[in-house]
C-alpha cells in the first residue's frame, strides 16, 4: 500500500510539473505583456526587476516572455518528435518482433543507427538536413524510433507465444487483428513508460542541437536558443540563461518522474523488490 | 568463452560496416553534392568549386564514392579537411586525446561516486539516504548538461573564481594547470553519468539482493558486509557493467556539449564545427571515428562478463 502511495506521489508531482509547464505555454500570450520576438535595444540587457521578472535580453526582450513562449515551441517540438517516433516505433517494432525474416533485415538496420552516441548521429543528420524546425524533428525521429522500436519488439517477442495468441489464431484471427487487437494492447505498458522518457529526452536533445547552432533558426524562441543567446554575457547578464534553463529542466524532470512512476508501477519485478522491505 | 569471444569479435564488423554506410548514405542526402554546400563559403568560387569537386571524388557515381571511401576508410584515411588542408586522421587523433581526458577523468570521477553510493542506497531503500539519491538522479539526467556547465562556470570560475572560465592545456605544460582547467568540465560531465550510473548501481543491488543465495548466505550468519560486498556486489557487477559501457558512450555525445561550453579543442568541438562549416570530410571522419570508439567499448563490456562471470551459458 505504501508503495503505490509513493508511486502515485511520483505520478503526481511529475504530472503537476508538467501541468505547470503546459499551463504557462498554452497561455502565454495572457501571462506576459511584451513580444517575445520585437527588438527594443533601450531595454538591453536589464537585470532583473518587477518589471522584467526575468530580465531582458541583449535585443531588450524580456526574457520571462521568451521562456513562456519558449515552451510553446520546445514542448511542440518534442510532442511531435515523440509522436512520430511512437508510430513509427510501434509499427516497425510490431513488424520486427512479429516476422522474422523482417527483423533479421530491420534489426541490423536498428543496431547500426543504435551505435551512434546521440548527440553524435543528431549532429550528422543537423549536417545533412540543415537547420530548420523540420529538420530538427525528423532527426530525432530518426534518433528515437529505434528505441521505441526496441521496446515493442521484445514485448512482441514474448507475448506472441502465450497461448491466448494461438487461440486468436485458431478462431481464425489474421495477422493484422492478432497484432493490433491482442498484440499491441498487451505490449502498452512497457511503451509508455519509453514514450514519456522519449519526450523528455526529444526537449533536452532539441535544447542541446539549438545551443550548438544546429538546431532551431535564430530568431524562434525556444529554450535551447535563449539559453544559447545568453552564452555571451554570463559574467554581465546571467539571467538570460539561467531562467529558461531552469523551465527545461522543470519540464524535463517532470517528465522523467512521469516516466519513473509509471513503470514503478507497471513493473512487476519492481514492486517485489520493494515490497520485500 | 573463447568461442563466444570470436563470435563477438564476428558480430563486430558487420555492425561497424552498417553504421559506416549510414555515415556515408546521411552525408550524401545533401542535395547536389557536400562541395555545393561550399559554394560562396570562405571564397570558394565556381571553379574552385569544380575542382574541389574532383579533388574530393564528387563527380563520380555514388556507388563508386562509396567503393573508394569504404577502401579509403579501411586504411584509416579520412581524406584531407577543406578547411584544415590537413589530413583528417590526423586533426582527429590530436583532438581525440582531448576528449579522451576529458571522458577518462569524467568516467573515474563517476565511478568512484556512483556506484558506492548506488550499493549504499540500496542497503537501505526508502531511507533518506536513498531518497535523496534517488531525488539528484532524476535531477542529473533532467538537466541540460550545457546549461549546468554555465551555471557552474558562472558560480565557479566568474564569481568565486577557483577554477579558469574556460579552456585546455595539454597535460605537457603541466600537470596542475592541466588539472585546474578540467575540473568544472568534467564536474558537468559526470552529472548525468553519476545520476545514471546509481541508479541501476542500486536496482542491479536491489534486484540480487532479493535472490535466494542471498538469504542463504545471511541464514548461514555472513556478517552483512560480507553479504552485500562478496556476494550482492559481485553478481550485480554483471548489470553494472553494461551500463558503464552506455554511460561511456553516452558522455562521447555529452562531451561534444562539454567541448563547445568550455572552448575545449577536443573532438565534440571539431566536428560540430565541421558541420557549421560543413566541412565534410571532417564530419564523417570524426563520426565514424568516434562511432567506432563507442562500438569498441561496447565489445569490450562483452567480452569482460566473461571474466567477471564465467558461469553464463553464451549460447
Amino acid at each position: 500500500m505504501f508503495k503505490i502511495i509513493i508511486n502515485n506521489r511520483l505520478l503526481i508531482f511529475g504530472i503537476s510539473l508538467l501541468f505547470i509547464v503546459f499551463f504557462a505555454a498554452i497561455f502565454a500570450p495572457f501571462l506576459t505583456t511584451y513580444d517575445p520576438i520585437e527588438i527594443s535595444i533601450e531595454n538591453s540587457l536589464l537585470a532583473v526587476s518587477w518589471e522584467h521578472p526575468f530580465g531582458t535580453d541583449e535585443m531588450g526582450r524580456d526574457v520571462l516572455t521568451r521562456v513562456l513562449f519558449g515552451a510553446r515551441i520546445s514542448l511542440w517540438v518534442g510532442a511531435v518528435a515523440t509522436f512520430y517516433s511512437g508510430i513509427f516505433g510501434v509499427l516497425f517494432g510490431l513488424l520486427s518482433g512479429y516476422y522474422q525474416t523482417f527483423d533479421s533485415i530491420f534489426s541490423r538496420l536498428v543496431d547500426g543507427l543504435m551505435v551512434f552516441p546521440g548527440l553524435i548521429m543528431a549532429i550528422l543528420l543537423m549536417a545533412a538536413l540543415g537547420p530548420s524546425t523540420n529538420n530538427v524533428i525528423i532527426a530525432m525521429v530518426i534518433l528515437y524510433t529505434p528505441r521505441i522500436v526496441r521496446v515493442v519488439r521484445s514485448s512482441v517477442i514474448v507475448i506472441k507465444n502465450e497461448d491466448y495468441i494461438d487461440s486468436a489464431r485458431v478462431l481464425g484471427a489474421n495477422d493484422l487483428r492478432i497484432l493490433f487487437i491482442h498484440i499491441l494492447p498487451n505490449a502498452f505498458a512497457p511503451l509508455i513508460v519509453q514514450v514519456a522518457f522519449g519526450f523528455a529526452w526529444a526537449i533536452l536533445v532539441e535544447s542541446g542541437m539549438s545551443f550548438l547552432g544546429l538546431g532551431m533558426p535564430a530568431p524562434t524562441p525556444s529554450w535551447g536558443n535563449i539559453i544559447s543567446d545568453g552564452r555571451n554575457f554570463i559574467y554581465n547578464a546571467p539571467w538570460i540563461m539561467i531562467f529558461p534553463g531552469l523551465a527545461l529542466s522543470l519540464a524535463v524532470m517532470g517528465l522523467n518522474f512521469i516516466g519513473d512512476g509509471l513503470r514503478d508501477y507497471l513493473d512487476p519485478h519492481l514492486q517485489n523488490t520493494v515490497r520485500r522491505e | 568463452m573463447s568461442a563466444y569471444i570470436i563470435r563477438r569479435l564476428l558480430a563486430f564488423v558487420p555492425t561497424l560496416f552498417i553504421a559506416v554506410t549510414l555515415i556515408f548514405v546521411l552525408t550524401r542526402m545533401v542535395p547536389g553534392n557536400p562541395a555545393n554546400a561550399l559554394i560562396g563559403v570562405r571564397g570558394v568560387t565556381a571553379e574552385k568549386h569544380d575542382e574541389l569537386v574532383r579533388q574530393l571524388g564528387y563527380d563520380k557515381p555514388i556507388p563508386l564514392q562509396y567503393i573508394d571511401w569504404l577502401k579509403k576508410i579501411s586504411h584509416g584515411d579520412f581524406g584531407t579537411s577543406v578547411f584544415f588542408k590537413k589530413p583528417v586522421i590526423d586533426i582527429i587523433v590530436d583532438r581525440f586525446a582531448v576528449t579522451l581526458s576529458l571522458a577518462g577523468m569524467s568516467m573515474i570521477v563517476t565511478l568512484v561516486i556512483a556506484i558506492p553510493l548506488g550499493v549504499f542506497s540500496a542497503k537501505k531503500p526508502g531511507s533518506i539516504l536513498d531518497s535523496v539519491v534517488m531525488v539528484f538522479s532524476t535531477l542529473g539526467v533532467s538537466v541540460p548538461i550545457f546549461w549546468l556547465g554555465f551555471v557552474l562556470m558562472i558560480l565557479f570560475a566568474v564569481n568565486l573564481g577557483w577554477f579558469p572560465a574556460s579552456g585546455y592545456r595539454p597535460i605537457s605544460f603541466g600537470f596542475y594547470s592541466w588539472l585546474e582547467r578540467l575540473v568544472l568540465p568534467v564536474f558537468t560531465l559526470g552529472v548525468s553519468q553519476v545520476a545514471l550510473l546509481v541508479r541501476h548501481t542500486r536496482s542491479s543491488m536491489l534486484e540480487v539482493l532479493d535472490r535466494e543465495y542471498i538469504t542463504t548466505a545471511r541464514a548461514k550468519g555472513l556478517s552483512e558486509t560480507k553479504v552485500i560486498y562478496k556476494h550482492a556486489f559481485r553478481n550485480a557487477l554483471i548489470n553494472i557493467i553494461t551500463i558503464i559501457g552506455l554511460t561511456f558512450a553516452l558522455s562521447l555525445g555529452g562531451a561534444v556539449l562539454v567541448e563547445n561550453v568550455f572552448a575545449i579543442p577536443g573532438i565534440g568541438n571539431l566536428v560540430t564545427t565541421a558541420a557549421i562549416r560543413r566541412d565534410y570530410p571532417i564530419i564523417e571522419g570524426g563520426i565514424a571515428f568516434v562511432t567506432l570508439v563507442a562500438l569498441v567499448v561496447n565489445l569490450l563490456v562483452d567480452i569482460s562478463y566473461t571474466i567477471i562471470n564465467p558461469r553464463v551459458n553464451y549460447e
